[in-house]
């Protein structure tokens, strides 16, 4: 699969992901580098330290009168090569994409009832330049969605949302877990 | 994204040969979760929400929607969080009790002013948070008692997240058992700007995750599974705190299972991968001071269980499909 992304707004925005580019081309490449904290493993309790990256409560504080992350658009193209099984593993883990907390998914109805059910996501014939795109950033298409930015806030990897993807879209899977379970 | 910057500015800027990401910086807007016209300092705004204040707005209402089936989520919780007293709870009184009686080495406690088992503060937690004159703020419940502590008692260590504070607010809540809350944020003065910043706050997108206090807390995700939870309606809600809270508690608590409202707020941090306020700060003051006014109009409930420890629920629910 290839993925391009672009911002949504102009020349304004491309201005601060050029400066965003070039902070992080001209020194250290991750944030715990830049930091010198520990990064988060996902799968692991998100450390706390970490979360004043983001914008917060507190207005005292920097991070209280951060922007919100941008816009992110994407593309996405070729073939859906990840895989499923660690695809479930990302979207059932509480510590990671955390997806069935909203949504039922292929094999887990036991999922949340916030979000729409997916279990049968892979019959919906969606193209996946849609699906990645909502996992990516769903404010493309509702700004007032309740889903986490799972992109620009780097929840997730490109790889990751692959492998979550291979998971959805992998027909019969009710049947592809009644399968391993036997 | 609602990130607008005047063409003036961003003129100025270029002319001034700054980087126009700077100017951007300066111009700060926030995204909000939808709501935040809707709200009003009253507990029957719920209304303009869940519309599920009808089941539990009185006594009278919520014994019929129990006797109905109605399950606790529409009832926001209030069928086990007002009715019910939680024994549990009860107990820890006890030590808040003996906390407030208990002199220091001078001789003072929290009864050498305010009377013995604190009669003198009876009906006061209704009216928390309120604005103290001396200090220039708005306080909670939990951080006028850590200064009552510093101040008269010496006790530099019984800040807001600490057991002997959280055991005393707990106690104090209770002297108000019954009262109908009033916080007032009507008059102009700084107990209403507090209100409208926490509510700006409380619908503010925030975190990792980008979600406001507002995402999980206004329908539909409140009435809606989160997991095995279902989240309640902001209004009415901090009736029922501080709040008996087992068996959770966040890593390093020793509060014996008592949620403070700002315990509360800072555990849904948490789960919500935001930044965690430190307790008793302004803008953290300023989430309570919201919910507070959220719930004028509703009368406390103190000790009340976060999570229902009585399994009565069970058969009621047995005898109403067996008609």
């Amino acid at each position: 699969m290839r993925v391009t992304i672009h911002e949504t707004r102009g020349w304004i925005r491309s201005a601060r992901v050029l400066a965003l580019l070039l902070a992080v081309a001209s020194g250290s490449t991750t944030w715990a580098e830049e930091t010198g904290k520990t990064e988060w493993v996902p799968g692991e309790p998100y450390p706390t330290a970490l979360l004043d990256r983001y914008p917060c409560h507190d207005y005292e504080l920097p991070c209280g009168n951060m922007a919100p992350p941008i816009v992110q658009q994407v593309e996405f193209s070729g073939e859906l090569t990840g895989d499923s099984a660690l695809g479930e593993k990302i979207a059932t883990n509480l510590r990671w994409g955390n997806c069935l907390s909203c949504h039922k998914l292929p094999g887990h109805p036991e999922g949340g009832t916030i979000g729409p059910s997916l279990a049968d996501y892979s019959t919906r014939s969606l193209p996946l330049s849609y699906t990645y795109q909502r996992i990516w950033d769903v404010r493309v298409f509702n700004p007032n969605a309740h889903m986490p930015v799972y992109g620009p806030n780097r929840i997730l990897t490109p790889e990751d949302i692959g492998h979550v993807m291979a998971y959805l879209y992998v027909p019969h899977a009710e049947n592809r877990i009644a399968a391993k379970q036997d | 994204m609602k990130t607008k910057i005047p063409k003036a500015a961003l003129v100025a800027a270029l002319v001034a040969g700054i980087c126009p990401v700077t100017v951007f910086a300066a111009e700060v807007r926030h995204d909000f979760w939808p709501g935040r016209d809707k709200v009003i300092p009253h507990v029957s705004g719920d209304e303009q929400f869940s519309n599920t204040y009808r089941y539990w707005k009185d006594e009278m209402s919520l014994d019929a929607a129990v006797t109905a089936g109605l399950m606790s989520h529409e009832m926001n919780y209030k069928d086990f969080r007002w009715r019910e007293k939680s024994l549990e709870g009860e107990m820890l009184l006890g030590e808040g009790q003996e906390l407030f009686n208990t002199a220091n080495e001078q001789g003072q406690s929290c009864a050498s002013c305010h009377g013995a088992d604190g009669k003198e503060l009876e009906g006061t937690y209704a009216r928390m948070p309120k604005y103290n004159e001396r200090l220039k703020r708005v306080v909670v419940g939990p951080t006028q008692i850590r200064i009552c502590a510093e101040e008269r008692l010496g006790r530099k260590d019984w800040g807001e997240d600490t057991r002997p504070n959280t055991l005393l607010a707990f106690y104090l809540a209770s002297l108000s058992d019954g009262e109908i809350i009033d916080v007032d944020v009507n008059a102009p003065g700084p107990v209403k700007d507090s209100y409208e910043r926490g509510r700006d706050l409380f619908f503010k997108r925030v975190g990792h995750f980008h979600f406001a206090c507002a995402s999980c807390h206004t329908p539909p995700s409140s009435g809606n599974y989160l997991r095995g939870q279902r989240p309640t309606t902001f209004f009415g809600d901090a009736a029922q705190y501080p709040i008996y809270h087992f068996p959770y508690q966040l890593a390093g608590d020793n509060l014996s299972y008592i949620f403070t409202m700002q315990h509360q707020i800072r555990s849904c941090q948490q789960l919500s991968r935001m930044y965690q306020g430190r307790e008793g700060s302004a803008p953290m003051t300023d989430i309570e001071t919201f919910l507070r006014a959220s719930a004028n109009g509703y009368p406390i409930s103190v000790p009340v269980s976060e999570y229902n420890m009585n399994t009565d629920y069970l058969e009621r629910s047995q005898q109403v499909s067996s008609q």
